[in-house]
């Protein structure tokens, strides 16, 4: 238990009025331990993504509790949601989603910016991380010259830059080639191992699913786990 | 700060272009500014430099100058009821004169003042008006550029009267005119000792009803109403005046307008920012320093402009920058800026964080 870094317990999402409300998350209950990567898969309009907002303290569940690294969250205010996104929470979008007028260094040493701790730290932090995933020739470009492959992994050394306990990824390999997105998911899972953090990815790409340790499948807003990949946690964990 | 400034190196051309628009209107601005206090200059400095605060003057001549009489037995009754250099009588005529022995005629405005009060002009060049010298006067400096010299002799054929040019008074305009100053003697003989215009008043000297109560049929205004009512000044400060609130309504539409679309446009991005951690106060900050550095520079550009203009303008187009003006407009400028981007703030304010997860850009 002390070592879940996100628990859902008995969460349910209900979007609309409550007489005709669409029902996008039904008692979901689950654990993402530190070091793990799991991935969501199911088919479109089954509520992934908004599982995906509720852990990022982007949406309020409608019942139930989320506990973010030993902290209760389901009732922040929006202002304190932003705070906790701040510091804990690391985000790659579908679509890399970089800032254009921002070049690859300054995108995160922004993310250092906004956390009010633009040291000499963050700058060896923002070294480091471009140079980990292999970026620092490209630390001076704006992100329109960029590949696709190379945006994408621009957006996951932003999301590690303020060291949050969390990664959510949103499709993270939906605008790759399957080589390039094998990359760059290969890539977020030695993080997480490397840094005993979470992550938890969304995916429709099944040829990357080897690379989680837990594959969770959710249908019409419940939640399964897929039984060929229980055998590949039960290795890992041991 | 950290957004602001990039964001400008990156989009330079963006930036660059509504800068260069925010120059101009400022710049116009700042030129009709110049031009509605050039002409009032040119249309009241003679007033305007008088050191009175009150004009007493007859109550049927609708508060103008031109039209009011003020007997010699009413400035009797006048003076009879106030200090000595309390009160002042003042005549005034439009005159078209000569120099002598040319046939080139030039509009003046003939101020009749006591030599002796504070009326009279100061001389720069020459000696100063007397009350008691006959047929002398002392006129502005640019009749220099009509070939006026010390020494010369101007003369009006209308009424027959010829005066010794003695000395060079500067700033002296009025009605467009420039402005000849000759004594009252001087005065009551051209007019064969009909009437003066107008009385100036010293006003913390005197009570002003304690004058209209006891002397029959004139009023007493202020120096702006006397200004006011001058041929011509409030119909061409009220159309100088409309032209910069329309620029400044334009400006700030402008700009709105410019900062709202690409606010709009950026609205996905502002989903993702706040999704990272930025806050709308963080976003909001971002974009009124944009806005108000974009102002401020386009501001300043402007006013060196404006200044530059100023010199390289013929100094006969009544054109006259001031410093109080300047800044006031330039605060109102940077106020409607300000203003305009309260539309952007709102759509800022608006975006969701949860625009970033779920949707191709
Ligand atoms: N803002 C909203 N208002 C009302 N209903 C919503 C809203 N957002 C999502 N839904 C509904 O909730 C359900 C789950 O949506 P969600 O976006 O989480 O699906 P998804 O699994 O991410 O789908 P996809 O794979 O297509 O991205 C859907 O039925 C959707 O119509
Ligand atoms: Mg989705």
């Amino acid at each position: 238990m002390m070592d879940a870094k996100l628990i859902f317990d008995q969460v349910s999402k209900y979007y609309g009025e409550t007489d005709q409300a669409v029902t996008a998350l039904n008692h979901i209950s689950f654990q993402v331990h530190t070091g793990e990567f799991v991935a969501i898969v199911g088919p479109s309009g089954s509520g992934k993504s908004t599982l995906l907002s509720i852990a990022g303290l982007l949406l309020s569940p409608s019942k139930g509790r989320v506990i973010l690294d030993q902290l209760e969250v389901n009732d922040l205010s929006s202002k304190e949601m932003s705070r906790v996104r701040l510091n804990k929470i690391g985000f790659v979008f579908q679509s890399s989603n970089l800032i254009p007028y921002l070049t690859v260094r300054d995108q995160l040493l922004f993310v250092a910016e906004l956390a009010k701790n633009r040291t000499d730290q963050a700058d060896q932090q923002a070294k480091r991380l471009l140079d980990r995933l292999g970026l620092t020739h490209r630390q001076e470009v704006y992100p329109d010259q960029l590949s696709g492959g190379e945006r994408q992994r621009v957006a996951i050394a932003r999301a590690w830059m303020n060291d949050p306990e969390l990664i959510l990824a949103d499709e993270p390999t939906a605008s790759l080639d399957s080589k390039r997105g094998r990359d760059v998911v290969e890539m977020l899972a030695d993080e997480v191992r490397l840094r005993e953090k979470a992550a938890i990815m969304v995916t429709h790409d099944e040829r990357v699913l080897d690379l989680c340790d837990r594959v969770l499948e959710i249908k019409d807003g419940q939640l399964t786990q897929l039984s060929y990949k229980q055998v590949c946690t039960t290795d890992k964990n041991d | 700060m950290f957004l602001t400034l990039r964001e400008f190196r990156y989009s330079k051309l963006r930036y660059f272009l509504i800068g260069c628009i925010m120059i101009l209107i400022a710049w116009l601005v700042f030129i009709i500014s110049g031009l509605a206090q050039g002409l009032a200059a040119d249309n009241a400095a003679a007033i305007d430099k008088m050191k009175v605060d009150r004009f007493l003057i007859q109550s049927d001549a609708e508060q103008k100058l031109n039209r009011s009489v003020i007997t010699p037995k009413q400035w009797q009754n006048v003076s009879a009821l106030v200090p000595k250099n309390a009160a002042t009588p003042f005549g005034q005529k439009m005159l078209s004169v000569s120099k002598n022995g040319t046939a080139h005629k030039q509009d003046v405005a003939l101020f009749a003042i006591d030599a002796a009060s504070s009326l009279a002009p100061k001389v720069l060049e020459g000696k100063s008006l007397t009350n008691t010298t006959k047929g002398e006067v002392v006129v502005n400096q640019s009749l220099k550029e009509a070939g006026i010299q010390l020494g010369d002799f101007i003369q009006d054929f209308e009424t027959d009267q010829k005066w010794k040019v003695v000395g060079f008074a500067n700033g002296q305009s009025y009605s467009h005119a420039p402005v000849i100053f000759i004594n009252l003697n001087d005065w009551n003989r051209l007019t064969k000792n009909l009437y003066y215009n107008a009385i100036a008043l010293q006003v913390n000297q005197i009570d002003p009803s304690s004058i209209t109560g006891k002397v029959k049929d004139v009023t007493i205004i202020n120096k702006d109403q006397l200004l006011q009512n001058i041929p011509g000044f409030k119909e061409e400060q009220g159309s100088l005046t409309m032209m910069i609130t329309f620029l400044f309504v334009i400006a700030s539409f402008v700009q709105a307008v410019f900062f709202y679309v690409m606010t709009l446009q950026k609205t996905h991005q502002f989903g993702v920012l706040k999704a990272i951690g930025a806050n709308t106060s963080y976003l909001a900050r971002s974009l009124i320093t944009q806005v108000g550095l974009l102002t401020i520079i386009a501001i300043l550009c402007s006013l060196v402009f404006s200044y530059l203009t100023q010199m390289l303008l013929p100094s006969n187009i009544p054109f006259q920058l001031n410093i109080d003006t300047d800044i006031q407009f330039s605060a109102l400028f940077l106020g409607v800026s300000l203003i305009g981007s309260l539309l952007s703030l709102y759509q800022i304010a608006k975006v969701d964080a949860l625009e970033a997860i779920g949707r191709i850009e």
